[in-house]
């Protein structure tokens, strides 16, 4: 149960408490597709999104093999996405919360944001502002990419953020 | 469906925080009982079970094994059902099939969640794909936030409706023995004063992770005029998935594609002959998990007009005493264990439509309502009940 | 039952103990994209699916969120059943007969090289009272082989025989992951992971899909050559807790059955049925579960297990297509069974082919020692 709970709770009896960890941990596959994904950010520090033949649409959550509105095979059609945009839409966490898939309870302050990319495609990601005065919806904003090649290798997480651009 | 089927039974538990007292088959056994009792049956009678419950928040694989013989399930036929947050619906309809199918006449449908096993938004986090979405999710209330964000900037709402909605929803909550958070709330001051979890969700805005269960039986034409005086027919249900938005996950900003509740009522209205649903329906139990949700599905499920949902609340249109009560009961807002959640609504409409919800019972004589599920990303379910076909 | 619910095509993809070239999605579409091959359907022409997977083994909650997309969930109805595969099928019958949807996907995947078969089994043991004893399935089915091997005297050798009968079978399954040239001596000798269970006497690590079509009697005959019905289908629960369960029967199983075969006006079971799939993650399992399902009387698998009556060419052959053993996922198992006896009754199973099937029987089981088993008999008249 996260810390904290916001309901009022009643005085809490002594319990006898056993504690018994046991991490599970997986291996997951990014299979062909989004495997493309990985692998031009890792080595070219490109966003890349595949291509429906029929309604065109351009799938960056993830790359599939199907599309999910025309549901006929999005076949190998590859479009590499610009870095810029604007944002979209954003929010920022005031509350802790536990992230199972990074193991720890934080209030992430890097503001999570739908950024408008340049060629109309929407991409969620997070901004690297983290003064909230600072946010504006329509800001001009560029992608910030783990300069590190041997820390790259994490898919959409190889962009750390996107930086607010003066222009 | 081929065959006509009732609600015989319904059993709830009282929904709460904490559950240190039982274990998880013995808080789902306390509904189970319930429901019996309800229905006048005995356990002998149930011939097939479906579960439903989302193991992920409580970390166990196949936890309907584990309270097979406390549920009454030892030597009888059954399974569970996953479907995120439709989950219950889902397993409302397969409890139907079985029994239109011919396969069964009386089937138990037994859900449950026991939240305080685990972590709600740490298991709501974990449905984000772990190969590229790790750390962009923060639970379900983050992707709330960003319906509201969106909600506010299209219609015109304010955090002042948010609040008066919480306070319809308390009013509800305080006057049901089962749900979960009765807060006692007096004005919207004390919703509006209450802190920001992600911004512009407020805490008071939003669910709680509540330890509950709740059971419904259902039963072929032929039995259910046996069994109970008061029947509750299933008319018709539907339920529909979608891929989610390119710009969010329960709303769209662009404002330019098709929502899976608009689906949902082009299919089960017109299959029904809906074509005003304030006229032709009497009381709605939704799914909302937060406030300003709540008036959105107002405008998706043709209650209102677009971008006037907020105007319902404001009028009092929804509450217990109004034209067209939503949520008498309290809602998600007051009680949510995830896996029972979409059951609940459901027997929450059908004790409303036999007259039997005691001091949250709607003012206005219900004959016809409607029960929603809504799910991860944005999936809906919907029931129509009936209290005579 | 007036109308029937008829199974119009089914795939499977080739088990493998270790598909890291795609992820769930993709390898579910392989088998979608064959059966939507079959059929000349499309995504758009199903008009329900039911999925078969579990979080705890993909690692994910709402595990059927990976496969939204190549099941064209979009606007559709879609939900999961988490069990064996064969009640995902059990679950389509049921809606298909109910009149609500005509043409039903289902699907099942599972990959367990993706995470610790050890870890994510521990969690389906009561957390209060068994999970700390450190029990896995593997170690639950040694208590079952145990009592039931004591309890009617049946020996290793016996159960030994089961597995170089499914490796054998296994050969002529261009489906199965690796069916070896073992003898029973192989079996025996093999290391011992938990007794009486040895490393021979169990399955390998799995990966793989398997996927059918199910649909409305009339839809069925138009949409494929040769339909396969659904004539009788049940499942059934065991209690949960080891001590509650006499692990040398299989009640659960011995009910089911009876429930499937009254559907089915089935009385005589190796007599009626001409060829039989049945799960069996562990050797010990094909004895006791063919005394479930009335192929011998009660402590009479071992006997059964000597016979020539349930090989290839015998009274009733059990696992024409090797089954379980030479690798399958759990999960997937139950409704690669009765694509195997939907391939049987359709004539195309190939080397593996019983002549002249027509009424067959497929089998799944989930959870500790069976705790839910379903059986399913299909014909093809």
């Amino acid at each position: 149960m996260a810390e904290g709970s916001p309901t009022k709770q009643p005085e809490r009896p002594e319990y006898i408490r056993i504690k018994f960890d046991l991490p599970r941990p997986y291996n997951w596959s990014t299979g062909r597709y989004l495997g493309k994904l990985y692998a031009e950010a890792k080595e070219n520090k490109k966003l890349v999104a595949n291509r429906c033949p029929k309604c065109k649409e351009i799938k960056v959550h993830a790359p599939t093999p199907v599309c999910p509105k025309c549901k006929v095979d999005m076949g190998w059609d590859w479009v590499e996405l610009p870095q810029t945009g604007t944002v979209f839409q954003y929010t920022y966490q005031v509350y802790p919360l536990f992230d199972p898939h990074l193991g720890r309870t934080f209030a992430d302050p890097h503001p999570p944001a739908i950024i408008l990319l340049d060629n109309g495609v929407f991409l969620r990601h997070r901004l690297e502002e983290t003064d909230t005065k600072k946010l504006r919806e329509g800001m001009r904003v560029q992608a910030v990419w783990e300069e590190d090649y041997e820390k790259r290798g994490q898919g959409f997480q190889d962009i750390l953020y996107f930086r607010t651009i003066e222009e | 469906m081929a065959g006509r089927v009732a609600i015989v039974g319904v059993g709830q538990t009282h929904h709460t925080t904490r559950r240190n007292d039982v274990n998880m088959a013995e808080m789902v056994g306390e509904a189970v009982r319930a429901a019996l009792a309800d229905a006048q049956l005995s356990i002998k009678d149930i011939e097939a079970f479906i579960f439903s419950n989302m193991e992920a928040f409580e970390g166990v694989l196949l936890p309907d094994h584990g309270m097979v013989a406390e549920v009454g399930a030892t030597g009888k036929p059954g399974f569970k059902v996953t479907g995120g947050g439709t989950t219950g619906s889902e397993a409302v309809g397969e409890g139907c099939h079985m029994i239109s199918a011919g396969l069964y006449d009386i089937t138990m449908v037994v859900s449950w969640q026991k939240h305080d096993c685990g972590d709600a938004t740490a298991g709501i986090s974990a449905a984000a794909v772990p190969t590229f979405a790790k750390g962009m999710v923060t639970g379900a209330v983050s992707e709330f936030a960003k319906q509201a964000l969106s909600y506010m900037k299209e219609s015109g709402a304010k955090e002042e409706h948010a609040a008066m909605v919480r306070l319809k929803a308390d009013r509800g909550a305080c006057r049901n023995p089962y749900s979960h958070l009765k807060l006692g709330l007096g004005s919207i001051d004390e919703v509006l004063q209450s802190p920001y979890l992600v911004w512009p969700i407020r805490l008071y805005d939003f669910c709680p992770q509540s330890c509950g269960a709740c059971v419904i039986i259902l039963a072929s034409e032929k039995s259910a005029k046996k069994i109970h005086k008061k029947p509750v027919w299933v008319a018709d249900f539907v339920v529909v998935h979608q891929e989610p938005f390119r710009a969010g996950s329960f709303g769209d900003p662009t404002g330019t594609e098709t929502y899976s509740q608009h689906v949902a009522c082009e299919r089960l209205y017109k299959r029904n002959g809906i074509t005003n649903v304030r006229k032709q329906v009497d009381l709605a139990e939704i799914y909302e998990p937060s406030t300003w949700e709540e008036m959105s599905l107002y405008e998706h499920f043709y209650f209102c007009e677009k971008n006037e949902g907020w105007k319902l609340i404001e009028k009092g249109v929804t509450d217990i005493e109004g034209d067209f009560p939503v949520n008498c009961s309290g809602g998600v807002i007051a009680s949510n264990p995830i896996g029972a959640t979409p059951v609940i609504r459901i027997a929450e409409a059908a004790l409303q439509i036999r007259g039997d919800a005691g001091e949250h019972q709607a003012t206005r004589d219900i004959k016809t309502a409607i029960a929603t599920a809504l799910g991860g990303p944005n999936w809906t379910a919907m029931f129509l009940l009936k209290r005579s076909l | 039952m007036a109308q029937r619910a008829g199974i119009v095509a089914v795939a499977q993809t080739k088990y493998h103990p270790n598909r890291a070239d795609v992820n769930e999605a993709e390898l579910a579409y392989e088998a979608i994209k064959q059966v939507l091959e079959e059929t000349g359907l499309t995504l758009s022409d199903i008009d329900s699916v039911v999925t078969c997977c579990q979080d705890a083994w993909d690692g994910r909650t709402i595990a059927s969120l990976n496969l939204q997309h190549v099941v064209g969930a979009h606007f559709g109805h879609e939900f999961t059943v988490a069990e064996d595969g064969i009640n995902a099928a059990y679950v389509a019958m049921s809606q298909v007969l109910s009149g609500d949807h005509e043409t039903v996907l289902v699907e099942s995947h599972m990959k367990e090289s993706q995470g610790e078969k050890s870890l994510i089994e521990n969690a389906g043991f009561d957390a209060i009272l068994m999970r700390q004893l450190g029990l896995d399935f593997t170690s639950a089915a040694a208590l079952q082989a145990r009592r039931y091997m004591d309890k009617y005297g049946i020996t290793p050798e016996q159960c030994a025989k089961a597995v170089v009968r499914n490796h054998g079978n296994a050969k002529n399954n261009p489906f199965a992951q690796g069916p070896m040239d073992i003898t029973v001596d192989d079996v025996l000798r093999s290391e011992m992971l938990v007794s009486p269970i040895r490393l021979l006497d169990t399955k390998p690590i799995s990966d793989g899909a398997c996927v059918m079509i199910v649909a409305t009697e009339e839809k069925a005959k138009k949409l494929a050559r040769k339909p396969v019905w659904m004539m009788g289908v049940s499942n059934c629960y065991e209690t949960h807790y080891l001590g509650d369960r006499e692990l040398a029967d299989c009640d659960a199983l011995v009910k089911a059955a009876r429930k499937a075969y009254s559907m089915a006006d089935i009385n005589d079971p190796l007599r009626q049925i001409d060829v039989a799939e049945i799960s069996t993650e562990y050797s010990y399992q094909e004895p006791l579960w063919m005394e479930g399902l009335g192929f011998c009387g009660r402590g009479e698998g071992g006997k059964l297990a000597d016979s020539k009556s349930i090989e290839m060419g015998g009274q009733l052959p059990v696992n024409p297509s090797g089954g379980v053993l030479p690798g399958n996922p759990n999960g997937v198992a139950g409704m690669a069974r009765v694509a195997e006896a939907v391939l049987q009754l359709r004539g195309e199973a190939g080397a593996r082919q019983v002549k002249g099937a027509k009424v067959a029987l497929a089998h799944g089981y989930t959870g500790i020692c069976g705790q839910l088993q379903a059986v399913m008999i299909l014909a093809n008249v």
